[in-house]
């Protein structure tokens, strides 16, 4: 397959339970090897899409195209993508080998071969050890990648996992990350994943789809995401932000003029920029904002007072007053000696017009 | 509890005390019943002189209790496998997609354990007739299946929705069909339900005795045996038979049980 065709084109996708809108008009391509994450908030239909993607639902409206052919009316058994569910769903009467092998002796290899596959799919998830073990047996994150290794073994052309790692406590599930994202990086496969956490999304994809109320609100790289949120949903969701309202005042190139607070300041256009005197919402991250004591050269800077310190270890989150009544609060990180450094002076906010993205609402 | 002791401890005692009242009220006439048993006189009653084991040699030798007791056993077994079947698939039916008259169809179906024994005996004769079923052990298959259908749906139905949906997709995802899922995940999931509603089947089935008393022919099963032994009076053997069905029934129930816990324990 070349990289023109996409492994996956998911076709103006709609999905309605009853009264309630799951999936509205979702159209993606996937492309073979690419780690996508479908990132968004509880009730987006995220686990919808991913459900139809395996064939457990059927859509209201749309069509699924694997490999070029229509699976959207086929039955899960009948599809070459394989699923990791949240509670793993191992089967609990058979041991770690035999739920490894289900799937093989049901593609009809001979018994030879599935021993082989078997072995290795096994060796390679570090599992050799705990064939002939129950699930219940093992620990939390070894189940994990037992369902990894049972999706994995029947050589699916796209894997789905729905929040595999919902179960894992905060350290294995850091761990797990890495290893899922290097196992991902191994074998070439494609894997859809959904999260609802953003931080995971941000380590692990080299793409995330954010969803909300059943649409795609950006689809892009985790930088392109954390720096240039396309909109203020997907900059409030990834990561911390100042988020400054104004007014427009006029474009400069590819550069929107806005009012804030008496000031003007400077940011990244959006696609498509409101008339003058309109309102908008501009993001700029906290690691973004410099503290100088005199005027700085960025093009944007304001003038404010420090009104509390949080210390972070590393380093230090402040929050700033600025604006004509003093009312406007910006936050900001800067590292720990900086910020011991920063006393009760008025202090000078400065960052570039390039780290600060202006959004549509 | 740890703190207020003196309040508890009474209360204790009382409660101590009623258990024990009622296990002798229980297991008394059993003990008694036993105990006559052995008994070397043709009269039940106290005092015992002496102890005899004839009573069991001789059941042992009796050529009709012993036919009769694989008449019984042969009824328990063939009626319970039909009601496993069929309430097997019943409680499949009803736990799986909705459908209406689904209320209606799981009502007629727990409906036979609730109606009065002698009135669906009566019932079951006349119907038998009406379909020109003749007495005998198919009639008697027949109405201890019905009547032990309701027990299998309840406890299949309770263990299957304890089911998580996802075992099913994970078997459809890795390339099973509707039924392979079935046989492979689904059933086995079950079998410890399914034994345990056996076991107890086999005991309802090989305890019956009214059911079997109206749609019987010429041959009785055991509980109907030893009532017309009774009709022509009291005696040991009546209590020997009873005690050797009572060992049995007993170890069955017991083994069952912990079976089963250990098979729930591991799933
Ligand atoms: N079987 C169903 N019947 C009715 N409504 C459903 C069904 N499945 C999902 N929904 C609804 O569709 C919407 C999307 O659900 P979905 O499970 O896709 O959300 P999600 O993004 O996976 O959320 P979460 O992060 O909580 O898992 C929700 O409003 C949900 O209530
Ligand atoms: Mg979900």
């Amino acid at each position: 397959m070349t990289d023109q065709t996409p492994l996956v084109r998911i076709e103006g996708l709609s999905k309605h339970f009853g009264e309630t809108v799951a999936l509205q008009d979702l159209t993606l391509d996937i492309a073979q090897g690419e780690f996508v994450t479908f990132l968004g908030p509880s009730g987006c239909g995220k686990s919808t899409t991913l459900r139809i993607l395996g064939g457990f639902e059927r859509p209201t409206k749309g069509r699924v195209i694997l490999d070029g052919e229509d699976v959207t009316g086929q039955p899960p058994e009948r599809r070459n993508v394989n699923m990791v569910f949240q509670d793993y769903a191992l089967f609990p009467h058979m041991t770690v080998a035999q739920n490894i092998a289900f799937g093989l002796e049901l593609k009809g290899m001979g018994k030879a071969d599935i021993k082989r596959r078997s072995d290795e799919i096994m060796s390679f998830l570090e599992l050799d050890a705990f064939g002939s073990r129950y699930p219940l047996q093992l620990s939390g994150g070894q189940r994990q990648r037992v369902a990894l290794a049972r999706a994995l073994a029947p050589d699916p052309a796209l894997l789905l996992l729905d929040e595999p790692l919902g179960a894992l406590d905060a350290k294995l599930r850091g761990q797990v990350q890495q290893e899922l994202k290097s196992i991902q990086r191994r074998t070439h496969k494609t894997f859809f994943f959904v999260t609802h956490d953003q931080e995971e999304a941000l380590t692990m994809s080299d793409r995330i789809v954010v969803m909300n109320k059943g649409r795609v609100e950006q689809d892009g790289t985790p930088e392109e995401l954390y720096f240039r949120p396309a909109s203020r949903f997907v900059a409030e969701f990834i990561g911390e932000t100042n988020l400054l309202s104004g007014h427009v005042r006029g474009t400069e190139g590819d550069k929107v003029v806005m009012d804030w607070e008496g000031t003007t300041l400077k940011g990244k256009a959006p696609a498509r920029v409101p008339g003058e005197g309109q309102p908008i919402t501009a993001s700029v991250r906290l690691e973004k904002l410099g503290f100088h004591a005199e005027r700085p050269q960025t093009a944007n800077a304001v003038q404010g007072r420090v009104v509390s310190k949080t210390f972070l270890g590393s380093r230090m989150s402040m929050q700033i007053a600025v604006g004509d009544k003093g009312d406007a609060l910006l936050k900001a990180y800067v590292d720990a000696e900086t910020g011991q450094s920063v006393g009760n002076d008025p202090v000078w906010i400065g960052w570039e017009a390039d780290n600060m993205a202006v959004l549509n609402d | 509890m740890n703190n207020r002791p003196e309040l508890f401890r009474g209360n204790r005692i009382f409660l101590a005390c009623i258990y024990w009242a009622f296990v002798l009220y229980v297991f008394v006439p059993l003990i008694l019943m036993v105990l006559m048993g052995f008994k070397d006189s043709k009269f039940i009653g106290f005092p015992i002189r002496s102890w005899t084991l004839d009573w069991y040699t001789g059941v042992f030798a009796d050529a009709e209790v012993i036919s009769t007791f694989g008449y019984s056993v042969a009824i328990a077994v063939l009626s319970t496998l039909i009601s496993i079947f069929v309430g097997t698939w019943i409680a499949v039916l009803l736990e799986g997609r909705k459908f209406t008259g689904r209320g209606v169809t799981f009502g007629l179906t727990v409906l036979p354990a609730l109606v009065p024994g002698i009135i669906s005996a009566i019932a079951f004769r006349i119907y038998a007739r009406y379909l020109g079923i003749e007495p005998g052990m198919g009639a008697i298959i027949w109405a201890h299946a019905v009547h032990n259908v309701p027990f299998v749906v309840l406890v299949v139905m309770a263990r299957l929705s304890t089911l998580p949906k996802s075992q099913i997709e994970a078997a459809r995802d890795l390339g099973a069909d509707p039924l392979v899922a079935f046989m492979r995940i689904t059933l086995p999931y079950l079998v410890p339900a399914i034994l345990g509603a056996s076991i107890f089947c086999l005991l309802l089935s090989f305890d019956d005795f009214v059911r079997s008393f109206f749609l019987g022919g010429y041959d009785p099963t055991l509980p109907v045996l030893i009532f017309a032994k009774l009709r022509s009076g009291m005696s040991p053997e009546i209590n020997a038979i009873a005690t050797v069905a009572l060992v049995l029934t007993a170890a069955i129930g017991i083994w069952a049980e912990r079976f089963t816990r250990r098979m729930n324990k591991e799933n």
